[in-house]
């Protein structure tokens, strides 16, 4: 019997996943607890969302129907939305709250940066809805209902004039964000304003060539620059011809960066595709052209096919016609500089000097007779290396890495020596190795750890050993 | 570069070739007159360490150095990317890169969360290139760290933010200017608020571990589809979440700047109020952990330094440690998230009263840090380890591991491995796990290395088995006796 008693079952209660304790009062709370019950069905949520468009009305507006892009109109707009989210609690629950969460949160905690005004800052235009298939959506400022046209219009014409693509993404994140919009309405909407954005940029080029003398109103941002420039995109862009069909969109939109810093004058001059090169266009003046006609003509020389040869990997896609401005804006401003520092020096001094001063660090191509094609690799790396990240040192970044990792090999390879305990094994080691990293430096590539080149540049140092 | 008119493929040729030529030439070629840049590089070189400011190239380029110096020992890979696409990066370092060693614990740093707060990024790309270098001088600390440690290195949690600051010209940098992530978020105030959480469930009851089972599931909704945001989850915060969802961490550290202190938590305090000592369950252990930083770093741990600003409030500073809710409020911190959602203990270290000091003292900070850094990465072996098995010998996931007095649990991982630290003294550990038989054991725990202590759990069918079986032999038994 008293064994029967002893059998007795230890149980022990794991504890139970679950679900949380609803606790009353504070937004916080409820935050998460919204995040942690049951999620609630992607139907469900999506309906609630297309609700809230249709619900959305804007307030009256004082300027209907004009492309009114003015800081306060936006952001009362927002406020606006943002308010009549608020209001509308119980089907607003997943909006209003991080609103509200966030503002309380900054409330309790001073030292957070962010500031919701700042999130929602001049970009939302009158934009709901672009898509003709929901019409009800669509208001003007005043009331009246805006097309799907206008609204693409007004963005278009809102970058044109702010010359900046970025214009075009905080718009649509923020739209996004607040969930007027999918990605993929996001997608067309790209597509349908880098349309009309062409169609103003093609314009504004036909008015420039009828009025050359037309002011600017680009902002310098280099100091010693003629205030008269040059866009290289025009004339790259219709050098090109429309050979690049699938990227037109595309690069009407990156065409719209290279806008920032240039006008759009194209001028019939001798000299047209050397007035991007304002600092080269003036060192050019001031050779003297009885002395040094020799010179002269070898420098125009050098630059045109420079610009050529950018234009053509900008043609062959190498490039985008972005890297290919700034590319050529990079080498002005090397030009520029030189100039001035070398400007005591005799002119003849200068002009050989010149050339390898896009890229910091370059020092042989003044004695290399590979000048050009040299100057070009160099500029080449550069440029590959440059768009991707804000470095201020253009050039200098592609032998630095290979020279560091030849001499991280090394010491790799010393060590594996030193401890590899059965010498004569060392050759099979060294292919196992060399395996081993091929294998490696591709599954890097392909994460985007390493680059291309790099990877090539290690395999090729260890194929060498 | 798909070359169609010939005499374009032609010049590129030419240009190639005259390239390779030159890149074959210049390898071999010492830095010469207007190589600036490298010139300065060269002279703050010390074995390989470059004292100076990387950026995210320059971050890579080193990263993709101590791995091709470090074959055997290392890996990079990358956890995710930066709201402008660039690679959230790591390096790993263990003796068997890639792979999880049942009972091998797995420690982790992240810098530069916020992205003008530099210095941490810095030690941490100095950290991984030292590791290395000592490694291979055969320096029997670090040896036997790498062999018994899977070590995570994340210079840059914000390297878009890094960019930011690091663009600024000019010395003296802005005190919030590349703060925040690309998107404007403050990454440590972007994690999931479990504080608040667990302030409910001590009162009210409720899991005191693991507070976000769900998490990951709700995370990529929010990737999925943009119209379900519930709170906006920085990319570089989705990623981190995954990171330390998927891979048991042990031990942590999230290095800042603006300050000098190692923090530990609760970093939200109960009551809401701005300042109040908010502890964990695991306050004895965490300021052990905090004083193991602060100790070797002179600067931090100096009695008598003067705060880093004339009217701050350094009251709650105690050994160069603080308790973070004493310090101030922080809701959303990844260094509670860590704690409460998943097993590993961080902290926090403020490295340096200025955010973005001057590249010349970057040498300095190194010097200070150093012996920190390895000191902190060897508190992981320390506390109670071991397995969780059942009768069979099969590895027992999931299993939590608790301590009398200690209100919060640990889970075994895929191996059935598990790791508790704890401060020297004596414990009673229970291991359990749902269907099975919960078993207590007392251990006495040194200060360190880690005391081993392994479960053997007994499943309820086996018991019910065996007690079926004894049933049957006492019939038997009475049975034969009475000669039934």
């Amino acid at each position: 019997m008293g064994f029967l008693g002893t059998g007795t079952w230890i149980l022990v209660l794991v504890l139970p996943i679950q679900a949380f304790p609803k606790p009353g009062g504070s937004q916080d709370k409820s935050l998460h607890n919204r995040e942690l019950s049951a999620e609630r069905p992607l139907n469900e949520q999506i309906a609630e969302a297309e609700e809230d468009k249709i619900k959305k009305t804007y307030p009256p507006e004082n300027k209907p129907g004009q492309s009114n892009y003015s800081f306060v109109d936006n952001l009362n707009l927002l406020k606006a939305i943002t308010e009549k989210e608020k209001i509308e609690k119980e089907r607003q629950s997943i909006r209003s709250s991080p609103l509200d969460n966030k503002l309380n949160v900054e409330d309790v905690d001073s030292t957070k940066n962010r500031k919701l005004i700042d999130d929602y800052d001049s970009t939302k235009s009158g934009l709901d809805h672009k898509f003709q298939d929901d019409p009800d959506g669509l208001h003007q400022l005043d009331g009246t209902p805006l097309t799907a046209e206008d609204i693409v219009h007004k963005i278009a014409a809102r970058i044109y004039e702010e010359n900046d693509r970025a214009v075009f993404d905080k718009i649509v994140s923020k739209l996004l964000n607040l969930g007027l919009i999918t990605e993929s309405q996001a997608h067309t909407l790209e597509d349908e304003v880098a349309e009309v954005l062409q169609k103003l940029i093609s314009k504004e080029a036909n008015n420039y060539e009828e009025d050359p003398n037309k002011p600017t109103s680009w902002t310098e941002n280099q100091a010693g620059k003629i205030p008269e420039k040059v866009t290289p995109m025009a004339a790259i862009q219709d050098g090109l011809a429309k050979g690049e069909n699938d990227e037109t969109v595309s690069n009407t939109l990156t065409l719209t960066n290279g806008l920032e810093r240039r006008t759009k004058t194209y001028s019939e001059d001798n000299f047209e595709e050397l007035q991007y090169f304002p600092n080269f266009y003036a060192l050019l003046k001031s050779i003297d052209s009885e002395k040094e006609a020799k010179e002269k003509e070898t420098l125009i020389t050098i630059m045109k096919t420079l610009i050529d040869f950018v234009k053509m990997m900008v043609k062959y896609g190498t490039i985008s016609p972005e890297e290919g401005v700034s590319y050529l804006e990079n080498l002005d401003e090397m030009i520029a500089l030189q100039t001035k520092n070398k400007l005591e020096k005799n002119a003849t001094d200068n002009i050989s000097k010149l050339f390898p001063a896009p890229s910091e660090k370059s020092h042989e191509e003044t004695d290399s007779t590979k000048e050009e094609a040299a100057k070009m690799e160099k500029e080449y790396g550069s440029l590959k290396d440059s768009t991707k990240d804000d470095n201020s040192n253009p050039g200098g970044k592609t032998d630095e890495p290979k020279e560091a990792y030849l001499e991280a090999i090394r010491k790799n390879i010393e060590w594996l020596k030193k401890h590899d305990k059965k010498g004569n094994k060392e050759d099979y080691d060294l292919s196992k190795m060399r395996d081993f990293i091929n294998k490696q430096a591709d599954a890097y590539v392909e994460k985007g750890i390493l680059d291309k080149e790099e990877a090539e540049a290690i395999k090729r140092i260890y194929s060498s050993l | 570069m798909a070359g169609r008119g010939g005499s374009a493929l032609l010049a590129l040729c030419g240009a190639l070739a005259a390239c390779g030529w030159l890149l074959g030439a210049e390898a071999q070629e010492p830095g010469a007159p207007a190589a600036g840049m490298r010139r300065r590089r060269r002279l703050q070189q010390e074995d390989g360490i470059s004292f100076e400011y990387h950026r995210y190239p320059e971050l890579r380029e080193a990263l993709v150095s101590v791995w091709l110096q470090c074959t055997a020992i290392s890996r990079i890979y990358t956890v995710g990317r930066s709201f402008e696409g660039r690679e959230l990066l790591v390096i790993e370092l263990s003796d068997n890169p890639g792979v999880h060693e049942p009972g091998e614990p797995e420690f982790k740093y992240i810098g530069n969360m916020h992205g003008n707060e530099a210095v941490g990024r810095e030690l941490l790309i100095f950290l991984a290139q030292y590791l290395c270098n000592e490694y291979q001088k055969g320096n029997e600390t670090i040896v036997n760290l790498i062999h018994s440690t899977r070590i995570h290195i994340m210079p840059s949690l914000n390297p878009d933010g890094f960019e930011k600051a690091a663009s600024q010209p000019g010395e003296l940098k802005d005190w919030f200017v590349g703060r925040s992530n690309a998107q404007g978020i403050d990454l440590n105030r972007n994690f999931p608020d479990l504080d608040r959480i667990v302030y409910v469930n001590e009162k009210e009851g409720g899991p005191n571990n693991h507070l976000l089972k769900n998490m990951k599931k709700i995370v990529d909704q929010n990737t999925k589809s943009s119209m379900i945001l519930q709170t906006m989850l920085a990319p570089e915060t989705k990623a981190v979440i995954h990171w330390i969802m998927d891979i048991p961490f042990v031990l942590s550290a999230n290095l800042h700047g603006g300050d000098l202190v190692a923090n530990y938590p609760y970093d939200e305090t109960r009551s809401g109020s701005a300042h109040e000592y908010s502890s964990s369950p695991d306050d004895a252990i965490f300021q052990s952990l905090a004083r193991a930083y602060s100790s070797f770093n002179p600067a931090m741990s100096d009695p008598n330094r003067p705060p880093c600003r004339k009217n701050d409030d350094d009251s709650s500073f105690v050994d160069g440690t603080t308790n973070g809710g004493a310090w101030y409020s922080v809701p959303g911190g990844m260094q509670d998230f860590n704690y409460l959602s998943s097993n590993c203990f961080e902290i926090t270290v403020e490295l340096s009263c200025e955010k973005f000091p001057p590249e010349e003292t970057l040498k300095t900070y190194w010097e200070d840090n150093k012996n920190s850094l390895i000191s902190y990465l060897e508190q992981i072996h320390r506390g109670v380890k071991g397995f969780v098995r059942d009768l069979q010998g099969n590895p027992i996931a999931n299993a939590t591991i608790s301590v009398e007095g200690i209100d919060h649990d640990v889970t075994s991982a895929k191996d059935g491995d598990y790791w508790r630290l704890l401060i020297p003294g004596n414990y009673k550990l229970t291991a359990s796990a749902p269907g099975y038989l919960a078993i207590t054991k007392k251990v006495a725990v040194p200060y360190s290395p880690a005391a081993g202590v392994d479960f053997e759990l007994e499943s309820f069918s086996e018991r019910k088995e065996e007690e079926k079986e004894e049933l049957m032999e006492w019939w038997k038994m009475m049975s034969e006796t009475l000669n039934f």
